[in-house]
């Protein structure tokens, strides 16, 4: 009896356990697993997260005008699994914590996260390229000097060219 | 009198759930959103119901199997009109991981017209009853 009576007495003090959601705030846990949040500035095409995707969500191509790359993610097949940030070198791609994603029928397929690498020319030949972003950058040599920064403005041929003129001619003569 | 019953009876949603093949997962996160105290869908007036019949909104999960296609379809035309379906996970939005297997017939919206998508693998409560909060909206434009 007594033990009934402390029972209420401590809900009654403690409150309701509901969440208020959908009629106050909702939060949400530290490390959730959400929407894929893609940014291109960092993104350096590899293309690592359309190869290990679970749920093939994600897609790159060309746009029309050749500008550059266009990253396309449909989250109506993204698994919420990790692996595209996972496996990102750079970080590029990562989940939030914002798992609202109940939308209307009609906007099925206009339900997708985008973004463009844009190509920029070689500084040698002009040739379009797609950038090396600064994280990579970082990551693979810590401390960038201005050898390297002026080296990643140039295409890989061009790079070649200069790092290493016998071996690239000797390829031209074959 | 006409005006008065879709005034009252859209407080009162009977959801029903329909496992179209799912993995589970889903399932176990609309029991949590109807069972547990702490998401709580029937503050939105919804109940559960066993029986197809008495049934006014229709959660799907899972990627239509082959196995279960044809008693899903069955279920589903015994649910009276004006009925409203919320595909719950990316399976029955696209087939999610499962697509394009020789063992699945969806994405659902190609055999039952779909009203509200909540991908998610699985979707969590909350955006479980996001759905169901779009779902009974859709539910009183057509009582
Ligand atoms: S988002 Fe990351 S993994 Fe994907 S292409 Fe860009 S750099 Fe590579
Ligand atoms: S979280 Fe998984 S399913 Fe979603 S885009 Fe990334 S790899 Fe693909
Ligand atoms: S969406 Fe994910 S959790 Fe839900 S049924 Fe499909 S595989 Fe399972």
């Amino acid at each position: 009896m007594f033990s009934f009576i402390k029972i209420v007495l401590r809900n009654l003090i403690r409150g309701p356990s509901t969440e208020p959601y959908p009629f106050g705030k909702a939060s949400a846990p530290k490390g959730l697993r959400g929407k894929v949040k893609f940014d291109a500035h960092n993104c350096v095409a590899c293309r690592m997260c359309e190869h290990v995707c679970a749920g093939g969500a994600i897609q790159f191509s060309e746009v029309p005008d050749k500008r550059g790359l266009k990253f396309t993610l449909w989250h109506n097949t993204c698994a919420f699994c990790g692996l595209c940030e996972y496996y990102c070198p750079t970080k590029a791609i990562h989940l939030t914590g914002d798992y609202h994603t109940a939308h209307l029928q009609k906007d099925k397929y206009g339900y997708v996260e985008t973004g463009l690498v844009k190509y920029q020319p070689c500084a040698n030949c002009g040739t379009p390229m797609v950038p090396v972003s600064p994280r990579l950058l970082s990551l693979a040599y810590g401390q960038v000097n201005g050898d390297i920064a002026r080296l990643t403005h140039l295409c890989s041929e061009c790079r070649r060219q200069i790092c290493d003129p016998v071996s690239s001619n000797r390829s031209e003569v074959k | 009198m006409k005006s008065l019953l879709p005034q009252i009876s859209t407080r009162s949603p009977w959801l029903y759930r329909i496992n179209a093949g799912s993995c589970n997962g889903c399932d176990v996160e609309l029991a949590t959103t109807a069972l547990i105290p702490r998401y709580d869908v029937e503050r939105l007036g919804c109940k559960y119901c066993g029986s197809p019949k008495h049934a006014d909104i229709v959660l799907v999960t899972g990627p239509l199997t082959a196995k279960v296609k044809d008693k899903v379809l069955r279920v589903y035309d015994e649910i009276p009109d004006p009925k409203v379906v919320v595909a719950v996970g990316i399976c029955p939005v696209s087939g999610g991981v499962f697509r394009d297997s020789y063992a699945v017939h969806g994405p659902v919206d190609s055999y039952i017209p779909v009203d509200v998508n909540v991908p998610g693998c699985p979707p969590r409560p909350q955006a479980i009853i996001d759905g169901i909060v779009e779902a009974i909206k859709i539910w009183k434009s057509r009582m």
